[in-house]
């Protein structure tokens, strides 16, 4: 079975790769050039995955590609090899279109700086790595696209050297991402040493004959510590404050959009497909514990800082970490709404860091104690943002609100059928973490865009259209993805839970028909996600619309007589217009901005005991960090051979 | 034909539209005379939220010069058309909710927030700081009581759920606690549910912004917060919807813990829910008003983690262990 589209997971990779040494030869001689060169470079991949949907989504394909033909041999797989199952183009399809926006924002975004030519060549080497990645069809090479991917995420983070604390913030993020990689590989030399074999579907055949084999407890235990580092899970998750806060903006997306889907990909791949333990109990309590701790401490965290994107990235590991929740749950519906929410979370999260970088890009300043009325300066921005704060907080109808009912849903089934309350206590906190993001994204709407404008930023002007257009790209994403949930699953997520669920089938595709049965692997089909029956989104969305209007036309008729008007605080003639000003006594009004630090004292007061031992542990020391990160090593390694 | 005027009938007059804006007019109103009552004075008249109402809006409408004008204006429209659009959810008509054969009690929850949050960006947007401060507190407020409303939400789904016939749980489904109900009597007979009944009777007087823990609003000490820049009409909307949120939230307790009876007679059940509301009024509204004195924000949020969260914890203990 030929098809022209046989070879698109490989070329997509190659070209980004080699988008990524021609701008470097052609970027220096003309930046435009390397602009033309980033941009086709970007689109084809995006161009060639949208392709992949009919044939692999629709479908049930399995796309397997065998670099220089070296095709399995007697059952064993020696070649190199991408193999493209419903998951991966899952994936692969929200790395094109973030990689895509990103780009064409940077553009205008990066116009302050110099050295454009290795911005673009990075930015396309790591674009490459991760699609890579997401494709690869054997574990050495997930390896090296890691390697490829933290090189270059920790170069771009330190992009703009004279930033406060970028050099600081790339050593960290080399430093604890070095621990993350060298976990990947151990785990990986420890399945060889095993298995005897790197790729992907063999391993996922050979697994089951190696039950309770304690090497391979160990190798599941550091490989998932390894991709927990790249999805920052908790206690990794100070180090993506400090990386996404200083990076540009369009870095930023990256990390938190894409980068960290990798980490994700990774766990679901493993704890699904290669290692089938999605049905061990204590594996579930630990992948949903370590996302339910990481979901409501960093939401916490966020509740405390004082720049607009070290807050954002906080709840960019929020987010993942509801992911991962429901990753756990080894269940259809949970890893629907993961997968659901993944999705989301790189719209949304993609959308908020490109409004920040937006207003860093026109005043200079990320300072949530210092900004304020940006709205009247920059009103289509403040737009943008409340779309992505609407969505972010799972407010209706944004996406938010769509794959967060799924989360819920999930976790409830899960305490319900399993009759387990830890679960039930995971419902109720990501209900919490809920409102208390939506808690977050209110201090920065106050203190960023509404309030009072401070007189040095009276003269700034809104992003040109070359930088708004990106956003609004992933603004109308938020809608469109929010308001057609069953589409959704249709298209996108019933392939790709059905794919995981369906191991021999990946096995077989890989490695010829037959292997999988004659190693016993087991598997399921999933036909179709249950779709929640007690919320049709179109219907209420209609109605919510139709009250709208009407209340709207009754507001604006009701308004024609009399015009508005503006506040006064002086005549024309210089008295002070008494009318307006009882507040302040007759004398004029002053400048008192509600600074985002003062807001929420009632909560923060009576967490101060908490709040003080987060501070103590976020000591901002590189190698406190990493003791965190050998620790969470060393935990889930004794749980992982003691309780497997 | 038909279809369309029964729906618009649903929309606009019963349940949604007109018949939760006169029941908040009216609940509102009874809440005045009985604190008025208790605190031994003759109290308003009966309508006259509805008069402060229309006179809003005979009155001009001034935009502060630090307002956003169209995030100002908007804002509590938006609230309000949030707010209407819950009754249509509610399943008080014979256990069906008016759109849809099913409705869902976690789109409920966060239309609710979606009021509030239309609230606090129109407070934002006014430039105030005052409006600032409020904000701060009402989300503070919010904060407050979303962990003992999410609890008791969680309890009763949990008592009341059942397998759809593929065995997977119709969850939060407000259809499915009304049947329960009709099947088995209304949740507060059952004796496991009465620690979170209890916690709801609190959850209800600061979800709408009552006295003792009216703390965004506080007029002495930081000029009304959230709506100390509003006037004319926008200022009319607000006060309406604040209301219509003690129908909406008497309701809610309504269809979550005494449902399930129907005499079948449309009118009748409309009868009864309004007698049921305007008790509920007096018990979570007008008792606390003319007893308490309003609370600092920092007591409201111990008060609603430690002892409502417990209660409703409680709850979710027992029917969970199957009581």
């Amino acid at each position: 079975m030929e098809q022209f589209w046989n070879e698109f997971p490989i070329l997509s990779v190659i070209t980004l790769f080699l988008g990524a040494f021609l701008t470097s030869l052609v970027g220096r001689a003309s930046e435009k050039a390397g602009r033309v060169v980033s941009g086709i470079a970007v689109t084809a991949p995006l161009a060639m995955m949208l392709c992949l949907i009919r044939p692999v989504m629709l479908q049930g394909q399995i796309i397997t590609y065998w670099l220089g033909g070296w095709e399995p041999v007697e059952g064993w797989a020696i070649g190199i090899c991408l193999e493209v199952d419903a998951l991966s183009l899952f994936f692969a399809l929200i790395v094109t279109v973030a990689v895509f926006v990103s780009c064409f924002y940077a553009f205008t975004y990066m116009n302050h700086d110099d050295a454009l030519s290795n911005y673009y060549t990075l930015f396309l080497m790591l674009s490459g790595s991760v699609l890579g990645l997401v494709l690869s069809g054997d574990l050495f090479n997930v390896f090296v696209m890691i390697e490829i991917m933290t090189f270059t995420a920790v170069a771009l983070t330190a992009f703009r050297t004279t930033y406060e604390g970028a050099l600081e913030g790339a050593f960290k993020y080399l430093a604890v991402g070095s621990l993350g990689s060298t976990c990947v590989l151990v785990g990986i030399a420890m399945t060889y040493s095993q298995l005897h074999t790197l790729n992907l579907a063999q391993i996922a055949a050979l697994v089951p004959a190696f039950r309770g084999n304690t090497v391979l407890h160990m190798a599941f235990a550091f490989l998932f510590v390894g991709f927990g580092t790249k999805a920052f899970l908790f206690p990794f998750h100070p180090l993506a404050a400090d990386a996404h806060a200083v990076a540009p903006a369009s870095i930023s997306l990256m990390i938190s959009g894409v980068l960290t889907k990798c980490g994700v990909y990774g766990i679901i791949r493993l704890i699904y497909v290669l290692f089938q333990n999605a049905n061990v109990v204590t594996v579930s309590y630990l992948v949903t514990g370590f996302g339910a701790v990481s979901m409501f401490v960093c939401v916490t965290m966020a509740f405390n800082q004082h720049n607009f994107k070290r807050l954002l990235a906080f709840h960019s590991i929020s987010q993942v970490g509801y992911v991962i929740t429901v990753a756990g749950l080894s269940s259809a519906l949970g890893l629907g709404a993961g997968l659901y929410h993944a999705m989301n979370h790189t719209i949304f999260k993609g959308l908020l860091f490109l409004t920040a970088g937006a207003v860093q890009h026109q005043t200079g300043s990320l300072d949530l104690d210092r900004l304020g009325g940006l709205s009247r300066r920059m009103p289509k921005t403040t737009a943008l943002f409340l779309i992505g704060a609407a969505s972010i907080s799972g407010l209706p109808p944004f996406n938010g609100f769509a794959s967060k009912w799924m989360i819920y849903q999930a976790t409830f089934t899960a305490g319900l059928i399993h009759h387990n309350l830890f679960y039930l206590a995971v419902c109720v906190c990501a209900l919490i973490t809920s409102v208390l993001t939506l808690a977050s994204f209110i201090k920065v709407t106050q203190s960023v865009f509404f309030g009072q404008l401070p007189a040095e930023y009276a003269g700034v002007e809104e992003v040109p259209l070359s930088m708004r257009a990106p956003m609004w790209v992933l603004a109308a994403l938020c809608l469109l993805t929010g308001i057609f949930p069953a589409q959704i699953q249709r298209f996108l997520l019933t392939p790709a839970v059905s794919a995981v669920a369906n191991i021999p089938a990946y096995v077989d595709a890989a490695m010829g028909e037959g292997y999988a049965a004659a190693h016993g692997v087991p598997g399921a089909e999933v036909s179709a996600l249950p779709v929640g029956g007690a919320w049709s989104p179109l219907s209420w969305l209609a109605l919510l619309f139709s009250v709208t209007c009407a209340v709207a036309i009754v507001a604006i008729l009701g308004s024609a007589r009399d015009e508005a008007h503006e506040y006064i605080s002086q005549t024309q003639d210089g008295a002070a217009g008494a009318k307006y000003d009882s507040f302040f006594s007759g004398e004029e009004a002053v400048y008192s901005q509600v600074g985002g630090s003062d807001l929420f004292w009632g909560f923060k007061h009576n967490w101060k005991r908490y709040f003080a031992v987060m501070q103590r542990w976020h000591s901002g020391i590189v190698n406190d960090y990493t003791l965190y990160g050998v620790a969470a090593i060393a935990f889930v390694l004794l749980v992982c051979t003691l309780a497997l | 034909m038909e279809f369309v005027l029964n729906n618009l009938f649903f929309l606009l007059v019963y349940p949604g539209g007109l018949f939760c804006v006169a029941m908040g007019i009216l609940l509102s109103g009874a809440d005045r005379i009985l604190v008025a009552r208790m605190q031994r004075r003759v109290g308003p008249p009966l309508l006259q939220n509805w008069y402060d109402v229309l006179k809003c809006c005979g009155k001009e409408t001034i935009i502060p010069r630090h307002a956003r004008r169209g995030v100002y204006l908007f804002a509590p429209v938006a609230g309000f058309a949030a707010l209407v659009t819950i009754p249509l959810f509610l399943p008080v008509v014979n256990g069906r909710p008016a759109f849809s054969g099913n409705s869902d009690l976690v789109v409920v929850l966060y239309l609710l927030t979606l009021v509030s949050v239309c609230g606090m960006v129109g407070a934002s947007a006014s430039g105030s700081p005052f409006a600032g401060v409020g904000l701060s507190r009402e989300m503070v407020a919010m904060i407050s009581y979303e962990l003992p409303f999410v609890l008791v939400i969680l309890a009763v789904s949990l008592k009341t759920v059942i397998l759809s016939e593929a065995g997977v749980p119709l969850t939060f489904s407000l259809t499915e606690i009304w049947n329960y109900q009709a099947a088995n009597g209304p949740l507060i007979c059952h004796w496991s549910l009465i620690p979170a009944a209890l916690a709801m009777l609190f959850v209800i007087p600061c979800e709408v912004g009552m006295h003792p823990f009216d703390v965004a609003e506080a007029e002495t000490e930081i000029c009304e917060g959230m709506l100390s820049e509003y006037s004319g009409k926008p200022l009319a909307v607000y006060k309406l919807t604040h209301m219509v949120k003690l129908y909406v939230m008497t309701a809610l307790f309504y269809v979550l813990f005494l449902g399930g009876m129907s005499t079948g007679i449309a009118a009748a059940d409309g009868a009864i829910l309004a007698v049921v509301c305007l008790l509920l009024t007096f018990l979570t509204m007008s008792l606390p008003h003319a007893v308490c004195a309003r609370f600092r924000v920092e007591q409201v949020f111990k008060f609603y983690w430690t002892w409502v969260s417990g209660l409703a914890l409680v709850s979710l203990v027992l029917v969970f262990f199957g009581l």
